[in-house]
């Protein structure tokens, strides 16, 4: 598999004005996405996910480190060849129609005109945008102008696509539909880098996914990975009581009860009979025991509460 | 090549997308038109018997020659068009740098395989062929209207235009630093419109320098007038170019190289400057 994005030991700081303190928007982040593979950048607000995205691009500079796209160093205009980028609230001239705007977006990616030609009918059928082609983009509803910016950044076939919340004000059909296209992207060898706060859809959409926290990566890795629980199950019982829950407890599990049943955190699969052992001879039936499996939101939001935490500590 | 075709074609869209076309070329085709129902020649024999301008006679009692008058007519018309077409120019252009540097646009240029001087200079020359097709326009039209009611050809008339050209490159490169720095089409605006009446009040650089009781006080004020476009005496140089030899001396004598030059030099700088801040700015 060929690295398409790296990113080393990224590190940018803003400056402030009336020399307060720098700014540090990252803070030594390292990582890569390979080929063909759909990659999520998530994070709370000033997490550095933009920051990323616009060093990538060269829109902004880093303080230190290095990235590259394509092997090629971001700040050579070059490495843009190969690149798609849908920004977050992205303006497409208004005043242009959709077959202009790809016409003109295409041009300035070295693209000659009958290829454009030739590209633009069956890209704008793949985001379903063929009926518009010639309508100003200001007749555009949210979810069309969003799947045009995706045709924009598509237009010159790039190898690496970021994607700035492409499903933001999609309709949940066109969302499966985007989806799907950026499936089939990844299916014929494109990077994709999505950076989205709809953990859902990244969960549903992405290989991987790199959790940035205070411009460092906090949690790295493949989704399903990062959103096992291992040892944490569901138990619906009868009668759960206090004395169940203590003997329980006895043994060193964790015990939660939520709504009629309990959460149980145990060691392993032994710990577990043993719970289920203690229930039985308590004269208790088991109804339904299952694993538990956290979504990536809650990962994410586990992330994020466990550094509001250290930061409270901290200040005390 | 092709990405400047792209802005090129970029800025025309918008400019007519936006009514700044229409509107542009629209008064200045209202000033045409007042121009060729204003001016009424009488001509017996090749030979001009009587004059009319705005209705009113022109006093013929000095037996003036076809020629002279239009000769007349072209110098005074010249300067006005310098006005005109610097400040349509400047109205119709400033925003190019201002509304690209608009988040979620820039975005969108700057992802481009592009550098952004390139994108820069394409914007510029875009911007250019838009105020130079007016100025060609307007110059243009009232040659060919004074040439249909006289039959008097005088092509320094349509030359003079490339002096305001240049002005307008000039002005336009500072309205292009200013977006830069400041991401304002008001403020761009503004300040080019304070830049050309600065110029103009600098041509009396050295009564100001001998007013002043300071020293250095003067030789800020001679610095300023050779850093700062020389639009008082680009504007001469519009009427003395297109009057020619029947101009007197003292109009005459600012045909010098040196208001062109200085007045050049400050327009690269200007884009030199804005080129390396706009590649130095983070977005």
């Amino acid at each position: 598999m060929t690295t398409l994005i790296e990113v080393s030991g990224l590190r940018k700081q803003y400056r402030s004005a009336f020399r307060k303190p720098k700014i540090t928007a990252l803070d030594g982040i390292d990582f890569q996405v390979q080929e063909g593979e759909l990659f999520g950048l998530l994070g709370p607000n000033g997490a550095g996910k933009t920051t990323t995205v616009k060093i990538l691009l060269g829109l902004t500079h880093p303080t230190e480190g290095t990235a590259s796209v394509c092997g090629l160093p971001v700040r050579n205009p070059e490495s843009r060849r190969r690149v798609g980028y849908l920004p977050e609230g992205h303006k497409i001239p208004n005043y242009l129609t959709a077959r202009q705007a790809l016409s003109i977006f295409g041009r300035m990616s070295g693209m000659s005109s009958a290829d454009i030609r030739q590209r633009i009918p069956g890209l704008l059928d793949q985001v379903r945008m063929g009926q518009w082609a010639d309508v100003r983009i200001k007749k555009y509803s949210k979810g069309m102008t969003q799947r045009l910016g995706l045709a924009c950044a598509m237009v010159h076939s790039p190898q690496v696509l970021l994607l700035d919340e492409p499903t933001d004000g999609v309709d949940p059909v066109g969302r499966r539909e985007i989806r799907d296209i950026l499936r089939a992207e990844a299916d014929r060898g494109t990077a994709v880098l999505l950076n989205s706060h709809l953990l859902s859809e990244i969960e549903r959409t992405c290989d991987r996914v790199a959790v940035l926290r205070n411009g460092k990566v906090a949690a790295f890795g493949r989704v399903e990975d990062l959103t096992r629980q291992s040892a944490t199950y569901k138990m619906v019982a009868t009668p759960i009581d206090d004395s169940l829950l203590a003997a329980f407890r006895e043994t060193g599990a964790g015990v939660e009860r939520v709504n009629g049943h309990m959460v149980l955190s145990v060691t392993d699969l032994t710990h577990l009979n043993v719970l289920v052992d203690r229930l039985r001879a308590g004269g208790g039936e088991l109804a339904e025991l299952t694993p538990v499996r956290s979504t990536l939101e809650d990962v994410f939001v586990d992330l994020v509460r466990a550094d509001e935490r250290s930061s409270v500590g901290a200040h005390e | 090549m092709k990405v400047l075709v792209a802005n090129i074609e970029d800025v025309m869209r918008e400019a007519a997308a936006r009514w700044t076309l229409i509107a542009y070329f629209f008064l200045s085709t209202i000033f045409i038109i007042i121009f060729a129902s204003a001016i009424n020649l009488d001509i017996v024999d090749g030979a001009l018997a009587g004059a009319k301008l705005f209705g009113k006679e022109v006093d013929m009692r000095d037996s003036i020659s076809i020629e002279k008058l239009v000769l007349g007519f072209e110098t005074g018309f010249s300067v006005f068009l310098y006005f005109l077409c610097t400040f349509l120019a400047i109205f119709a252009t400033a925003h190019l740098v201002p509304r690209m540097q608009e988040k979620g646009t820039i975005d969108l240029y700057l992802s481009r395989p592009v550098s952004r001087v390139k994108l820069l200079l394409s914007r510029y020359i875009a911007g250019l062929i838009l105020a130079g097709s007016n100025v060609l326009y307007l110059m243009g039209s009232i040659w060919l209207i004074v040439i249909w009611k006289t039959q008097v050809v005088n092509p320094r008339f349509l030359l003079g235009g490339t002096i305001i050209f240049l002005v307008i490159a000039v002005l336009l490169a500072f309205a292009f630093l200013v977006g830069v720095v400041t991401s304002s089409t008001a403020v761009s605006i503004m300040t080019t419109y304070g830049l050309f009446f600065f110029g103009l009040m600098l041509a009396a650089h050295d009564k100001i320098a001998a007013a002043v009781s300071e020293e250095w006080q003067a030789w800020t004020i001679e610095t300023l007038y050779w850093v700062f476009p020389k639009t008082a005496e680009l504007g001469q140089a519009v009427v003395a170019f297109v009057g020619g030899e029947v101009m007197p001396d003292r109009v005459l004598q600012v045909l010098t190289p040196a208001p062109f030059l200085t007045t050049a030099a400050f327009g690269v700088g200007c884009l030199i400057l804005a080129s390396w801040l706009f590649t130095r700015k983070e977005f």
